[in-house]
């Protein structure tokens, strides 16, 4: 019963105290995960269920050889992070993130998309 | 019971307002999210609370008695790998006659420490100890005992995300496990005239998560929902070892099917629980539990370690 005091006054004591955020999961993508796409796109579209902080959220794309085909700029909104592709050719790749919500919490995954039929 | 009232409520009020560092939180491991499993234990230091554990099976009694059990786990990291959780469980037998029988079992503390955390290969290794403090509880109904319980206990965490992508959508399994050696500090219970046996006590579980699957994979596009699944089996056993003088070695426990929804504050599990063999209970029980993300719904406050963290601007994210 003490147990049950402790938990609840917890809860009851921070409740006003601060702005809920949380992880920020991968929510979906454009190229989608494991997608084929019939036509190279032009650009990579991440969502997440949370909005991040810009400078310290990062993607790649590389292609099946290992190399860089993000054109590396980034462009960052609320919880929608972009980044631009080169022409890619047909054949799989491979995108790497990692993301901070705007409450500090960590999240990191990979991907990948196909380009031809 | 009222005096601990002000003494509950100033600690809280501490563990609340007292800490600042960086965030990284409950159980996830690289790209892989280990939710809190509901008849084991996960493999990470947390801050996070289940509020209720709520169980109801059969004892293995014959005819058998009816059994609730209601319980209160609180997880809090003290420095980012050590953590403590504090545990009380209320249970409820009412045998075939209609006699009553409940009280409180003892209270229950586990110290743990993240040994591992590897990202690439989704592996976690924790080490703990967890202690049953005698005469904490109601002994006199039974439910506690005047000796106390402790149980080194090793727990394990692995994904199967780093297997080739040809592996494809088996790679959103991963298995849990942990394995305790339980030694009382008595012997022998004059009570109950008998041996105090030493335990194995282990459990493991195999989960497949909708979450990974959807984010890692391939994007089936589900309705959501089901992307927050994760369909999980569970088995928590225990085995006397030594000190068992005159009693069978038998091992007792429950295997638990059921599944888990997660969300970003919150998780919700239901399982059945099958007992193994007779002496393990009656029939199919049923466990359901609501788990609290402390760190994603307070991060600023009771989701941080208590000591050891940093209050500092984080780090640019590489990979």
């Amino acid at each position: 019963m003490r147990i049950l005091t402790f938990a609840i006054s917890a809860l009851l004591t921070v409740t006003a105290a601060g702005t809920a955020e949380a992880h920020a999961f991968l929510d979906h993508t454009e190229p989608r995960v494991g997608s084929t796409v019939p036509i190279a796109p032009r650009e990579l579209v991440l969502s997440y269920t949370q909005n991040l902080e810009p400078a310290f959220s990062s993607v790649e794309v590389s292609d099946a050889n290992g190399a860089r085909v993000d054109l590396g700029k980034l462009s960052i909104s609320a919880s929608t992070m972009r980044v631009g592709l080169k022409p890619l050719a047909p054949g799989t790749y491979r995108v790497r993130w990692r993301v901070l919500s705007v409450d500090t919490h960590t999240t990191e995954g990979s991907f990948t998309f196909h380009v031809g039929q | 019971m009222v005096r601990y009232i002000p003494l509950s409520f100033a600690l809280a009020s501490f563990i609340a307002l007292a800490s600042t560092s960086d965030a990284l939180a409950h159980c996830f491991v690289g790209a892989r999210f280990f939710p809190a499993t509901l008849a084991t234990d996960d493999p990470c230091v947390a801050d996070e609370m289940s509020l209720p554990t709520v169980a109801w099976s059969q004892t293995a009694d014959v005819p058998p008695a009816s059994q609730w059990d209601l319980g209160v786990d609180v997880s809090k990291r003290i420095t980012e790998n050590f953590g403590v959780t504090i545990s009380q469980d209320w249970t409820q037998i009412r045998q075939a006659n209609g006699t009553v029988t409940q009280g409180f079992s003892n209270f229950e503390t586990t110290f743990q420490y993240q040994i591992l955390k590897d990202r690439e290969h989704e592996l976690a290794i924790l080490a703990g100890v967890i202690v049953d403090w005698g005469h904490t509880g109601s002994t006199a109904s039974g439910f506690a005992t005047d000796y106390s319980l402790l149980t080194p206990t090793l727990y394990f965490g692995k994904g199967f995300g780093d297997l080739p992508d040809s592996f494809s959508w088996f790679r959103a399994f991963a298995v849990t496990g942990q394995v305790g050696y339980q030694v009382p500090t008595n012997s022998f219970d004059f009570t109950q005239n008998a041996f105090i046996p030493q335990q194995l006590v282990y459990g493991a579980s195999l989960q497949y998560s909708m979450p990974y699957l959807k984010s890692e994979i391939v994007d089936l596009g589900l309705p959501d929902f089901f992307n927050h699944l994760i369909p999980i089996i569970e088995a928590s056993l225990t085995t006397p070892v030594a000190n068992n003088f005159g009693n069978p070695y038998t091992t007792t426990g429950t295997v638990n099917p059921g599944v888990i929804w997660v969300g970003s504050y919150f998780q919700v599990g239901l399982e059945a629980m099958i007992p193994i063999n007779r002496e393990s209970g009656t029939g199919v029980g049923v466990i359901g539990q609501l788990h609290l993300y402390l760190d994603d719904m307070f991060p600023t406050t009771v989701g941080q370690p208590l000591f050891g963290g940093s209050s500092a601007a984080p780090r640019k994210l590489t990979f």
